[in-house]
């Protein structure tokens, strides 16, 4: 008899099906949902995984009857208890409003536990009171963690930005006037009262607009009008359905202006990738975040601060948008295959038909979750929740972006078990929209498991 | 800032085969947002190379030139600044700075472009400022010795204009630039 590989347990086993905690769940994998917040994921998950079927049929048998239900109508069991958890919008607000309380515990602090806002933050950051912000840009370590310093910290920060700016956005035209300005103290302007040839002087270092030398500031001005092009393009091509950066209004315009300026400061300061497309999906959320803080100063300031988070941010990821290291162990090529590796580890039925049976090259959907970080896949409060978690788990953006990926095929597991080439390919590249903290509960399922 | 290209008197075919190579390796597409040229270019070609470099062209007629839709004048507004466009052939004295003032005063512009002389000169009165960017080709002239090929390039940014002077002596391209700012026009 073939021993199909059965679904992992934890996708069998009851707290999808109601927030409350049955009484044999002892035995099971998994703490339920209330136990989150003292943090930590249980270390119990050790048996689920590609070995010993035997052992996990015997736990089947342990939960009462009422929940052993057969494989093919486990699809259905996912939807109807993520209808119920759903529905139990009571119980989430009421953890909701509890969760923005201790978020706001922890960050009134005068020294910031950087571990305890990771939990907290891994559930979920509430939308209100800029709590969003603050915790973004403590996570993405722009912020100290002791609060005394903070005024310090962002001032010498936001002049550095301010430096950037006079620097790299200044024309030729601004600075060759700047330098004559400082070199020679207003020299009478030239109001040569009647008449006379005008006086010819020398132009300093040979530097003239239509200089073709490698150092003259004009050339590089010229060269990096390309880009700016480009960047200019993007942006105005960032989420058009925002009312935030699309449109005609001089807020929209602003923020537009402020999207391009900083990535056209990071394309100058980084010759080696400069701007890639897809840089500006991955700078939306996070400009968007910081410039909606009620805090006065912190909106006035976001441009600065957005630049800063980043730079971290894309620290991690910049090595997929280096060409020349897509086949090396760092590309993007690398990272789908861990992707494609995860899924395996995790749900073999699902990874054999994928990529054997119906050869769905992961490349194919993968590349634009993976190099967008999920933007572009669900709708913007998604992807918000999405980043919370990726911000603050503590592996790191890079893992917890693979399980994300991961938690998305396997939700969709059903469809794509029954779906041939084209209808997975449309399925995927197009991904349906689903609860979001539902598909970030799986995720950080396998997250548990994975560890071990 | 504003780039705008001064050039003329090419006289292509007749007196000169093309313009010297490093000028042309310098004369790029994408950098010059205006080009005004005096005239005598004189062929159609010449019009559809400078048309390349910036669609933005304006030329004004000179005596050899074939097209003769090319207007005597022109005047155009670029920034905070009115350029008049002349070829220069019908200001007579040619090349003389009292009739060519006398012409700018008429066009009522700030900076007067004209040529015929193929002698660079850049010259202010009261009314203004005339440049005279020279033959680009160094192409012969019957009152100039010694033409050297030249053009001119004006950053017009603001009030303040930095003119480059760009000429070709002995094989080797020199460039300088003059600084000028206009007084911001009183009111009446």
């Amino acid at each position: 008899m073939v021993k199909k590989k059965r679904v992992p347990d934890w996708l069998n086993s009851p707290m999808w099906s109601s927030p409350s905690s049955p009484p044999w769940k002892s035995q099971s994998l998994s703490p339920p949902p209330s136990d989150h917040r003292t943090g930590g994921y249980p270390s119990k998950s050790s048996s689920v995984t590609s070995s010993d079927s035997s052992v996990t049929e015997q736990r089947f048998l342990l939960p009462p009857a009422a929940l052993i239900r057969p494989e093919p109508t486990l699809k259905s069991e996912i939807r109807v208890s993520s209808n119920r958890i759903g529905s139990s919008d009571n119980d989430s607000s009421v953890e909701d409003v509890s969760r923005q309380a201790q978020l706001l515990q922890e960050l009134s602090k005068k020294i910031i536990n950087l571990g305890e806002l990771r939990q907290l933050a891994s559930l979920g950051i509430p939308d209100a009171a800029g709590i969003r912000s603050t915790t973004w840009k403590l996570l993405l370590g722009y912020l100290p963690v002791d609060k005394r310093i903070w005024s310090a910290e962002l001032s010498k920060k936001r002049s550095q930005y301010k430096h950037f700016k006079e620097d790299l956005l200044t024309n030729p035209s601004e600075i060759t006037r700047k330098l004559e300005d400082s070199a020679s103290p207003k020299n009478g302007d030239q109001i040569i009262m009647g008449r006379g040839l005008l006086a010819r002087s020398k132009i300093p270092n040979g530097e003239h607009p239509l200089s073709l030398g490698n150092t003259s500031i004009w050339n590089q001005y010229f060269q990096d009008s390309e880009i700016i092009e480009q960047i200019d393009r993007d942006v105005k091509r960032t989420h058009p359905d925002i009312q935030f950066f699309s449109g005609d209004s001089a807020f929209a315009e602003a923020n537009r202006d402020s999207l391009k300026n900083i990535l056209i400061i990071f394309a100058k300061l980084n010759p080696g990738i400069r701007y890639v497309q897809g840089m500006n999906e991955i700078l939306a959320p996070l400009f968007y975040v910081f410039k909606s803080d009620p805090n006065e100063d912190y909106a006035v300031n976001a441009e600065a601060d957005t630049f800063f988070c980043f730079v971290e941010l894309l620290s991690d990821f910049r090595d997929n948008f280096c060409q020349q290291l897509d086949n090396s162990i760092v590309g993007i090529r690398s990272t789908i295959s861990r992707l494609s590796q995860l899924l395996k580890q995790h749900d073999e039925e699902l990874w054999r038909h994928l990529e054997v049976t119906t050869k769905v090259n992961p490349q194919f959907y993968a590349f634009r979750w993976i190099t967008l970080l999920l933007t572009q896949e669900f709708n913007f409060t998604d992807i918000l929740h999405i980043w919370d978690m990726l911000l603050s788990n503590p592996v790191g953006p890079r893992e917890t972006l693979l399980q994300v990926c991961c938690a998305m095929l396997i939700l969709v597991r059903r469809r794509l078990l029954a779906g041939d080439f084209t209808a997975n390919l449309k399925l995927l590249q197009s991904y349906p929209s689903t609860n979001v903290s539902h598909l970030l509960y799986v995720a950080n399922k396998l997250n548990s498991q994975s560890t071990h | 800032m504003v780039l705008v290209l001064a050039i003329g008197d090419l006289h292509i075919p007749h007196r000169a085969a093309d313009l010297p190579a490093k000028f042309k390796s310098m004369l790029v597409p994408g950098k010059i947002q205006h080009i005004i040229c005096t005239g005598n270019l004189c062929i159609k070609e010449v019009h559809d190379y400078l048309k390349s470099l910036c669609p933005s062209l304006h030329i004004t007629r000179g005596e050899y030139d074939e097209d003769s839709r090319y207007p005597e004048t022109k005047t155009i507004t670029i920034g905070q600044f009115k350029l008049g466009l002349c070829h220069g052939h019908q200001v007579v004295p040619w090349g003389d700075l009292d009739s060519l003032a006398m012409l700018q005063r008429q066009l009522d512009v700030d900076i007067l472009v004209s040529g015929h002389t193929h002698q660079f000169k850049a010259y202010k009165h009261e009314a203004g400022v005339v440049i005279n960017p020279g033959s680009a080709t160094g192409a012969y002239s019957s009152i100039t010795y010694d033409v050297n090929p030249s053009f001119v390039l004006m950053d017009i940014d603001g009030l303040r204009v930095v003119v480059y002077v760009y000429e070709l002596i002995d094989g080797e391209v020199k460039v300088d630039k003059i600084d000028f700012k206009k007084t911001s026009t009183p009111a009446i």
